[in-house]
């Protein structure tokens, strides 16, 4: 208000401003400019919250309230300070690697952050981690005045805390199936720091993005995946196999042993069937054994002659015979060969 | 009024305000201010926010941070106790805590970070240095894996995967962090942690270690590949033993049931045959001469045979004597 300094203009802008609003006197202009004054106060002493934020109060810079989202009134003329934090909304933080801004798709920007994602896993080999951390800001107060760069800060405590947690597994852990614990273990450790720091941070969660071997190296990681696959393959086809020919085997074996039971009964059947036979005949034969004796002999004697290709019929007297005939039944010495044919003559009518 | 008394009072009221304002400050949450007069502190450090007042024109507020500050180091090439060459990367969270010493010693927030830069330096080179590589990547809480883990670890790593770790990476930092502790209070700064943020192999060293991993990885294949020849075979040795014991059972079982069979038969034939082996003999004799083939043979028979004794006589009487 440096009014003081020129008053000749001060009385000349009054001067004009009674000349401006005509016939105003003094008691007029009075209320006028106190209503301005008012109008001024008002307006500088309201503000409003967006609602995923919270406002923190400071009066000549000591923090007096927060206030939430909503139409909110201060002290003016800077007695009173506001300062918005978005509380409610979870931020991100990227590791690794850089998202482009929504919208543009999924694309990642090939900037070379393997400082940030290379480590050592616990068997002293280097892998490729990416991650994000999503975090809210749960204290508004703290998150501003308990520490400075607070984004720096959790992302140095992000990197330390997947550090160790990454170099106290085996990289083929960290690879495969501990994925979820490391994130979780990440997240335990980090929450733990950020607390002790009285950053009013609350993580929200910690993800595992890629994580990979190294470039150079990733050809010979899928050259082992190829090998398990194999692996699998091979012991699959055995069985395959064994299952193919074990049931067929037992069916067979199933088989033969029906088979040698039917043959078994067979045997029997026969044998009773036959030895019945035999009884039969046998009781008949009992009654005149000599007649009937006789019969079944002549009986088998025609039919085994009417079969035969021939029948030298020789007098029991007779003894030279023998150096005449070949007994070879089909082999007649080839001397006799017209005596063959007139034999074969004989036995025909 | 005269226009005189109108421009003294004017003037006056200047001053006031003047004098008002050079003599309250508004000190920041988070800030703390140490008060000069003639470039010398005088008072107790203001650490509390709000509105403070001092003498105007002669005393000169310094703001500092109250707020946790962070030290980034730059990367170092470090040799471990191991002589692996690795990058090591620290950081550290700091605040001022006495801002009259940190005024005297630093003075600037810019020479804090050079001095605290010097002492963590040179500690955390110390106990890199002394420390082997696993010390300083696996924690104390470090297990060594067992069972299935190890399925896809090589041979040579596993000794060094056994070893106890003593200090682990937590106790490194704590260490580091320690030892920097005993320097800093003497410039009003205290260190809240040391801790390593990134830790690698030098680019050479990287490569080296690219190549075992590849080696590594190729003997795991081939240790795989040939697990599953030993496994398939394994199974198709089983299979082979079992198609071994199945057929030669049914085998077994085979020739008992037909020799039960045959057993049976055997005393159902004796039982009956047996009543006249002779005629048995005799009928069986004549059954199997009419079965047997007699197409090509040529019999020879005498008249005394029984079938032919009537071509040579008719006299049954004969006969008779003759049998």
């Amino acid at each position: 208000m440096p009014n003081g300094r020129w008053p000749n203009d001060l009385e000349m802008v009054i001067e004009r401003l009674r000349r401006q609003f005509l016939d105003l006197n003094p008691g007029g202009l009075r209320l006028f400019l106190t209503g301005l004054v008012i109008l001024i106060l008002l307006w500088s002493s309201w503000y409003t919250v967006p609602p995923e934020a919270t406002a923190v109060v400071q009066r000549f810079g000591r923090v007096m309230r927060t206030a939430g989202p909503g139409l909110h009134f201060k002290i003016p003329f800077g007695v009173e300070r506001v300062r918005v934090v978005p509380t409610a909304r979870v931020l991100k933080e990227e590791f690794g690697f850089r998202a482009l801004a929504a919208g543009q798709r999924g694309q990642r920007e090939r900037e070379d952050l393997s400082n940030e994602s290379l480590m050592l896993t616990g068997d002293l080999n280097v892998i490729d981690v990416r991650w994000i951390v999503q975090y809210r800001v749960e204290d508004p107060v703290r998150f501003l005045f308990k520490l400075r760069d607070q984004r720096q800060t959790l992302r140095d405590i992000a990197e330390a805390a997947m550090r160790r947690v990454v170099g106290n597994r085996l990289g083929s852990d960290v690879l495969t199936v501990g994925r979820v614990a490391v994130a979780s273990e990440v997240k335990e450790d980090m929450q733990k720091t950020l607390s002790a720091y009285e950053t009013g941070i609350r993580l929200v969660t910690v993800e595992l993005q890629d994580v990979t071997p190294p470039d150079p190296v990733k050809p010979a990681f899928n050259e082992v995946n190829e090998a398990r696959q194999d692996l699998e393959r091979m012991v699959n086809q055995a069985q395959e196999q064994a299952n193919k020919v074990i049931p067929k085997a037992s069916g067979e074996a199933k088989q033969v042993i029906a088979e040698a039971e039917g043959y078994a009964t067979e045997r029997v059947n026969q044998a009773q069937g036959e030895a019945a036979r035999f009884l039969a005949v046998l009781s008949e034969y009992q009654r005149v054994p000599e007649v009937t004796r006789r019969r079944l002999y002549l009986e088998a004697a025609s039919k085994v002659l009417s079969e035969a290709k021939g029948v030298y019929i020789v007098d029991s007297e007779q003894r030279a015979l023998v150096p005449w005939l070949s007994l070879d039944s089909g082999g007649i010495p080839p001397p006799l060969k017209e005596e063959k044919k007139l034999l074969k003559e004989e036995k025909k009518p | 009024m005269t226009r005189a008394m109108r421009t003294t009072l004017a003037i006056l009221v200047a001053l006031v305000l003047l004098a008002a304002f050079g003599a309250f400050y508004v000190l920041e949450e988070g800030e703390q201010a140490v008060i000069l007069q003639f470039g010398r502190p005088v008072g107790a450090p203001a650490t509390e926010a709000g509105l403070h007042f001092k003498v105007p024109f002669i005393q000169e507020v310094r703001r500092f941070d109250k707020r946790l500050l962070i030290w980034d180091g730059a990367p170092n090439q470090i040799p471990t106790a191991g002589r692996e060459f690795i990058w090591v990367d620290t950081t550290a969270r700091w605040r001022i805590v006495d801002p009259l010493k940190f005024l005297k010693s630093v003075a600037t927030e810019s020479g804090a970070q050079s001095r605290l830069g010097d002492i963590i330096d040179s500690m955390v080179r110390d106990h890199v240095a002394a420390n082997p590589l696993g010390e300083l990547v696996r924690s104390s809480a470090w297990e060594p894996p067992k069972g299935e883990a190890l399925e896809e670890v090589a041979e040579e790593v596993l000794a060094e995967l056994k070893k106890e770790i003593r200090l682990g990476r937590e106790g490194i930092s704590q260490a580091i962090l320690s030892a920097v502790q005993k320097v800093t209070p003497e410039y009003g700064i205290e260190v809240i942690d040391v801790r390593i943020k990134r830790l690698n192999y030098v680019e050479s060293v990287r490569e080296k270690v690219y190549v075992r991993m590849i080696s590594e990885r190729k003997r795991i294949a081939a240790r795989f590949r040939s697990e599953g020849e030993g496994r398939s075979a394994e199974i198709l040795g089983n299979m082979e033993k079992e198609l071994r014991e199945i057929r030669s059972g049914a085998y077994r079982k085979v020739q008992e049931i037909r020799g039960k069979g045959d057993a049976t038969a055997t005393r159902v034939y004796g039982g009956a045959y047996g009543r006249d082996p002779e005629f048995y003999a005799f009928s069986r004799t004549l059954e199997s001469l009419k079965e047997s083939q007699n197409k090509n043979s040529v019999l020879v028979l005498t008249t005394d045979s029984d079938y032919y004794r009537y071509l040579k006589e008719a006299n049954p009487s004969r006969l008779k004597t003759r049998r």
